[in-house]
């Protein structure tokens, strides 16, 4: 198989500011600061496959956007390798993005003020998209994704669920060979999150774009992904599929996923 | 540069101004406060240059000259502090979506900034204009001194225009560093504003700072459009103080693109 990213042995730490204790903490502090090292990341290894739709789960600061992160350009690793589709993403940031597209759940990329279309217009400009190829892909996006009507509408005043939609497309635009979604359907309603894990799933098999998500709902990983790896404290705990997570911590069939990962997590000691 | 990103820039810079230019209230009642400003000014001065005991054809300014350089002055005057936008990226994060972007962050956002400024002062300075040109004399703002010093101060009024912008982006570069705060960058942009005539008209500081105050690269700022408007620079000297404009604003460009550059190597990104 054709590995489209390869990370080896990446390790990042963060340096923590910490307020003293005690009764005159608040006055020392001023003076004396405490340094902590936070491991974030300890030595992530792991490798993707072109076109695998992979969920990547664990409790909140186990490391999951940092990865993301670290894979999407953003932060230079302390150590460690990682090679995307024969380039190293934070040394060759610009050519390296230009072939994935990213949404963060809690992020937009639009512009705040201004029309969608002016957003994407702007986009097509950026990632230089020749008219023609511009205007299929739009098109498409437009219909799949249901966002026609919303085009002359500000970003500001759509809900959520339309403003995500419009984000998926905005970031697909420039037909990426990776999408990296970090919590995508955090807030969404029930209507929407279906809505958006079908178009994702469609996606993958029209385009064989490669989809890399993290997400703290189960059932996203359920209907996209057929790849889980769980994350906790810095290390890849579990890689595999779903079906062999549920078979090594789930107690009984039909159990729900939800308190399968839960019992996973206690197993193995994430929880504080 | 390949072209397809200068063009990316413009079409940000576009965007920019149309978006800024919608905030036509902000605009007019800048305007109000800027002619406020410009007549409490000139008054005070107005007062010392006939009461004071070294008043008259001592000064290095007359009053026509100084009441045009008030008015010019309010005309450029920079907005107060770092451009809200890129504060509000750097401390919540976003900054990492503008890194997820083709392109090198220092044209994208000295592109955005210049957008910021313009849309910004457009419709103030059409007001501006106005009012200073229709008011009685002495707080008129005179004609400029001769075609083709109105020719250099245009020249020279651009050269400061990116001049501002690239220091701008020095400083944006320095509060990318999120523990050290907004200090740093305060002092930083008043130690500027102070050298560069902008509080008090440099022609005006005592003789044996002149020869400094004329080379420091804060001159190119302000000061120097201005004397080009109200003739105070002699003829043989306008070739030699617009080339060292030049290089000035060439050389914190260069600062601010590696500063920015190193910063982004140690970037944290704030927030899941």
């Amino acid at each position: 198989m054709d590995k489209l990213i390869r990370m080896e042995k990446i390790h990042k730490e963060f340096v923590v500011y910490e307020r003293l204790e005690g009764k005159w903490s608040l006055l020392k502090g001023a003076f004396i600061r405490t340094k902590k090292k936070v491991e974030a990341l300890k030595e992530m290894s792991f490798s993707i496959n072109r076109g695998e739709l992979v969920g990547f789960i664990g409790p909140n600061g186990a490391g999951k956007s940092t990865t993301v992160k670290i894979m999407s350009g953003i932060l230079n690793p302390d150590s460690g390798s990682c090679v995307i589709d024969g380039r190293i993403p934070w040394k060759n940031r610009i050519e390296h993005v230009s072939r994935i597209g990213v949404v963060f759940g809690q992020r937009s990329q639009l512009w705040w003020d201004v029309p969608v279309k002016d957003s994407f217009s702007l986009l097509k400009d950026i990632y230089n998209i020749p008219n023609s190829s511009y205007e299929e892909r739009l098109y498409e996006l437009l219909e799949r994704l249901q966002i026609r009507d919303l085009l002359n509408t500000p970003a500001r005043q759509l809900s959520l669920g339309q403003r995500m939609r419009c984000e998926i497309a905005a970031a697909l635009l420039h037909r990426p060979q990776i999408l990296f979604l970090d919590e995508p359907t955090i807030g969404l309603d029930a209507v929407s999150k279906l809505e958006l894990r079908t178009f994702l799933k469609e996606e993958n098999e029209k385009s064989g774009v490669t989809v890399f998500m993290t997400t703290h709902d189960m059932d996203d990983i359920e209907a996209v992904c057929n790849r889980v790896m769980v994350i906790g404290r810095g290390t890849l705990l579990f890689d595999g599929s779903l079906s062999d997570l549920r078979a090594h911590f789930g107690s009984q069939e039909k159990e729900d996923i939800d308190d399968v990962i839960v019992r996973m997590y206690h197993d193995l000691k994430l929880l504080t | 540069m390949k072209t397809h990103s200068i063009r990316a820039a413009f079409s940000l810079f576009r965007i920019s101004t149309v978006d800024n230019l919608q905030y036509r209230a902000a605009a007019f009642s800048g305007a109000v406060m800027c002619v406020f400003y410009a007549l409490i000014d000139i008054t005070v001065f107005t007062v010392f240059y006939k009461y004071g005991s070294n008043s008259g054809s001592s000064m290095s300014l007359s009053l026509t000259q100084m009441a045009s350089y008030i008015w010019l002055k309010q005309l450029m005057l920079p907005p107060y502090g770092i451009c809200p936008e890129f504060r509000a990226k750097i401390e919540n994060g976003d900054i990492g979506l503008e890194l997820c972007r083709p392109w090198n962050l220092y044209t994208h956002w000295f592109a955005k900034l210049s957008a910021w400024r313009i849309g910004g002062v457009w419709w103030r300075s059409i007001i501006l204009v106005v009012i200073a040109l229709i008011i009685p004399r002495p707080y008129k703002l005179g004609m400029p001194v001769s075609l083709p010093y109105f020719i250099l101060f245009l020249v020279s009024a651009v050269t400061a225009f990116v001049f501002w912008a690239a220091y701008h982006m020095l400083v944006t570069a320095v509060r990318i560093n999120i523990t050290w705060g907004e200090g740093p960058c305060v002092i930083l942009l008043l130690v500027g504003e102070i050298l560069s005539g902008l509080y008090f008209p440099l022609q005006m500081w005592p003789d044996f700072l002149q020869p400094f105050l004329t080379v420091q690269p804060f001159a190119s700022s302000f000061d120097l459009p201005l004397r080009f408007y109200v003739g105070s620079i002699a003829p043989d000297q306008a070739l030699e103080a617009i080339l060292l404009q030049i290089a000035w604003t060439l050389a914190f460009i260069a600062a601010g693109r590696l500063i920015m550059r190193r910063k982004l190597e140690k970037l944290i990104v704030q927030g899941g």
